[in-house]
């Protein structure tokens, strides 16, 4: 009997922990991102501000960044450092989702940071219940939750709204504001039933409650909101539906014994491409194509945190027939004269070493015969033009010119000289006239060189630019083009040992057209670079960031440096050699200093957030 | 650069010189971009709408002839000029262009209150919808304002008997002052370039 109650006891410990629901289970199959980190014990320091200050956590600034959370660390949030904290996006055709799901250890705390969220009523959700705020919703069950924020396309918005508009018999709420300039509000108006039009509207309804344009938009977005979260919270909660359950390899990701993990399903990205719309309507068969070309198309990545640096290895894995366009793509020699040109003192730089020919020939292999089925008059129209050029062109020329393979490099900030116009002014009477004077202004020193083998064909092109405009003149060993960048400083062009270079370095073009020799990287950077497949980059932290330009650069990749600013050490980016199924990449980002390893980690986190976002 | 000239009868003609070629590559580079800082970049063409909207609808203000602008967007060098019958309509019609250009309908006549004249005295200082813009300027563009300067020079058709502003020139003839400073000063000192003038009167 005894032993039976031990048994008994054992059956209850065992399948309360194998069925207590955990973090993981709430992240909804439409995620088609997840940052999963197993080890959130790193994150216990950081304060609660400084998390929300990330761009990943700017979904749900509103809830949080309203004094709650005050001098509070996430220890104090009530978070279960136990279980995993993911972080998920997700794209669908009518809307985007995205959220967090985490464990709770005590929900009296976890409601002193998420302070506007109130218990609502909702349909049975298997005792699932649902808090809601102005933005976001929070699901909490069995002591895991699941923050979510659902908003629906604006072109979907704007299409159910026009649809209930005009089946009102209202006119078109732009003409209307147009006319009346003065009316802050569009107000419904009744179709003028005099004015002859040959498909006359149906009239409005008669009900009081009839709202402007701008009110029924919001009313819609809201109902939409509404029936998609429903949706999710449905396949979640009542058909225990979840990425977990829909994708096994993320489940076997998550089973990795690292600090974090990475999923992102690009096979499902392209599915959703709003860019794509033009093949799914006109050319089903085409796109069909596409998908399955992108089959199997997932990026997967781990996250080790070691003492002194935050490692990341991703798995890029693509199906057959892409994996041989690349496999093709990526069988290219290593071009050793490129790091002649890379100084020693180089900020950063990258080498990329592709084979162009072998990847156009693959890919005119593996493309050709899925646009030759289209039975499209245009796509027969573009194979035959394809055809024809890859009879016709000249492709030793083509690929012999360009090759696929560069490297680019980032010296630092020089000052350029330039010329200003300067206002001068009499002493005596204060008259003023101009006159032009020499200038100085900061530029960053970049240079990009291509692998070349047919150096005669950029020559010929220059040497009749040289011909149409004295701003580009034969210098001899290079060619400078006068004002080239931003119609202020010389741009240099070097075509030596196999290699054509762009360059605004002028030691690089007056001292070093042959190479750095004695002053280019050291071995053990040279061999590096070699040994990676076709991408290597090698960048000092706060040499380069810190120093690039914020002007020079768009707002997204101004925000991926920002995340990065005020950090020191260096990023190391590695690839394998490509096989037909995957290719591995290693980042490595290895810093000094004694600053917090879970702070590196949300850096990096956020880096990458940037990035793929 | 600034330049007014006031003749007895109050009317006169304000010239206004904006001269960014000595930062060529930053404001290409500005141009390049999308947006910054979460602000649209107009491109060159927007400017130049917005250059043609602001003269026109000057040109149709009450007081206000002779509205003309030269844009050179090679050396991004502008300037702009125009007469005035007197300072109160000079002041207004620059302030009602403004908020058409602007689409701001908020900007207070006080915004555009800068200059005061009774014939014998002038009080001037700068507008405070310019001294406002100064105040949002980020660390990282001090350094370069320190290289900016603003020049602000005042004629009259009569000569100056004094002064209120120390840093002030005179001219040999004594009917134009002269009032120069870098623009980091004046985003420090917004009061740098205020000065009363009083002049001889027949």
């Amino acid at each position: 009997m005894i032993f039976v109650k031990y048994l008994l006891f054992l059956l209850v410990i065992i399948s309360s922990s194998l069925f207590a629901q955990k973090s993981e289970t709430l992240i909804p199959k439409d995620a088609v991102t997840v940052f999963s980190i197993n080890n959130i014990n790193l994150l216990q320091k950081i304060s609660i501000d400084e998390l929300i200050s990330y761009e990943f956590m700017e979904e749900i600034h509103q809830e949080l960044f309203d004094g709650s959370t005050n001098g509070k660390t996430l220890k104090d949030a009530g978070l279960d450092f136990d279980q995993k904290l993911n972080i998920f996006y997700g794209k669908l055709d009518k809307c985007e989702l995205s959220g967090f799901t985490f464990g709770i250890k005590n929900k009296e705390q976890l409601f002193t940071v998420f302070d506007d969220f109130e218990a609502v009523s909702y349909p049975n959700l298997n005792g699932a219940v649902v808090y809601e705020s102005f933005f976001n919703n929070l699901i909490v069950k069995n002591g895991v939750a699941l923050l979510i924020r659902v908003e629906p396309s604006m072109d979907h918005i704007d299409e159910v709204t026009d649809s209930i508009w005009y089946a009102r018999g209202n006119e078109n709420p732009y003409d209307y504001m147009i006319e009346n300039e003065d009316e802050s509000v569009l107000n419904e108006k009744i179709y003028d039933e005099n004015t002859q039009v040959e498909n006359s509207f149906p009239d409005a309804t008669l009900d009081p409650n009839e709202k402007n344009y701008n009110e029924l938009r919001d009313s819609v977005q809201l109902v939409l909101q509404r029936e998609q979260l429903e949706k999710i919270l449905n396949q979640l909660f009542i058909q225990n539906d979840n990425l977990m359950r829909f994708d096994p390899r993320f489940e076997a990701q998550l089973l990795h014994p690292v600090e974090g993990v990475f999923y992102m399903d690009n096979a499902r990205n392209i599915d959703k491409s709003s860019g794509l719309w033009y093949f799914q309507t006109v050319l089903p068969s085409l796109y069909k194509n596409i998908q399955e070309l992108y089959a199997g198309n997932l990026i997967l990545g781990d996250l080790r945190l070691k003492e002194k640096s935050v490692e990341f290895a991703i798995e890029v894995l693509y199906g057959e027939k892409l994996g041989s366009i690349y496999m093709d793509m990526n069988d290219s020699h290593f071009d050793n004269q490129v790091l002649k040109y890379i100084p020693e003192y180089s900020s950063g730089f990258f080498t990329y070493n592709i084979n162009l020919r072998k990847a156009y020939e693959k890919a005119f292999e593996v493309i050709m015969p899925l646009l030759e089925q289209e039975k499209n008059a245009q796509v027969a129209m573009n194979v035959l033009t394809i055809e024809l050029l890859n009879e016709f062109v000249n492709k030793d020329a083509l690929f012999g010119s360009y090759k696929g393979s560069m490297f680019g490099t980032f010296n630092g900030i020089k000052k350029i000289k330039t010329k200003k116009i300067e206002f001068f002014y009499d002493e005596d009477t204060f008259e003023y006239g101009e006159r032009e004077a020499e200038a100085e202004e900061d530029m960053p020193i970049v240079t990009i060189g291509f692998s070349i083998d047919r150096n005669d064909i950029p020559e010929k092109v220059l040497r009749h630019l040289a011909r149409l405009t004295s701003k580009v003149k034969n210098m001899g060993d290079y060619w400078r083009f006068d004002n080239a960048i931003f119609d202020a400083a010389p741009l240099y062009m070097i075509n030596k040992n196999g290699l054509f270079i762009f360059t605004n370095d002028e030691d690089l073009a007056l001292n070093h057209v042959l190479g750095y020799g004695s002053i280019s990287i050291n071995n053990a950077k040279f061999k590096n670079a070699k040994k990676s497949g076709f991408m290597y980059a090698l960048l000092d932290v706060k040499t380069t960031l810190i120093r690039f330009p914020k002007d020079l650069l768009s707002p997204n990749q101004n925000e991926m440096i920002e995340s990065l600013r005020g950090k020191s050490g260096s990023i190391e980016l590695k690839s394998s050699k490509t096989s037909k199924e995957k290719t591995s990449l290693n980042l490595t980002y290895s810093f000094s200093g004694n600053e917090q390893t879970g702070k590196h980690l949300l850096d990096l986190i956020n880096t990458i957030y940037v990035v793929s976002k | 650069m600034d330049e007014l000239t006031i003749h007895d009868d109050g009317s006169g003609t304000l010239k206004y010189a904006i001269n960014l070629s000595s930062s060529r590559v930053k404001v290409n580079s500005i141009l390049a971009l999308d947006s910054l800082d979460g602000k649209k970049v107009p491109n060159i063409d927007e400017i130049k709408t917005k250059v043609q909207l602001f003269k026109k609808t000057l040109a149709l203000q009450n007081g206000i002839s002779g509205v003309s602008v030269l844009e050179n967007y090679t050396d991004f060098i502008f300037k702009f000029e125009c007469n005035f019958t007197n300072i109160d309509l000079l002041q207004e019609g620059l302030r009602k262009s403004f908020s058409i250009i602007s689409n701001e309908k908020t900007i207070s006549e006080s915004n555009f209150s800068w200059l005061s004249w009774d014939s014998k005295v002038l009080k001037r200082s700068i507008p405070s919808i310019a001294t406002d813009k100064l105040k949002n300027f980020t660390d990282i563009d001090l350094a370069l304002l320190k290289t900016g300067t603003y020049t602000s020079i005042t004629r009259f058709d009569n000569p100056v008997v004094r002064f209120e502003n120390p840093l002030s020139k005179l001219s040999k003839d004594k009917k134009a002052l002269m009032l120069r400073t870098d623009t980091y000063s004046l985003k420090e000192k917004q009061s740098l370039l205020e000065n009363t003038i009083y002049l001889f009167s027949n």
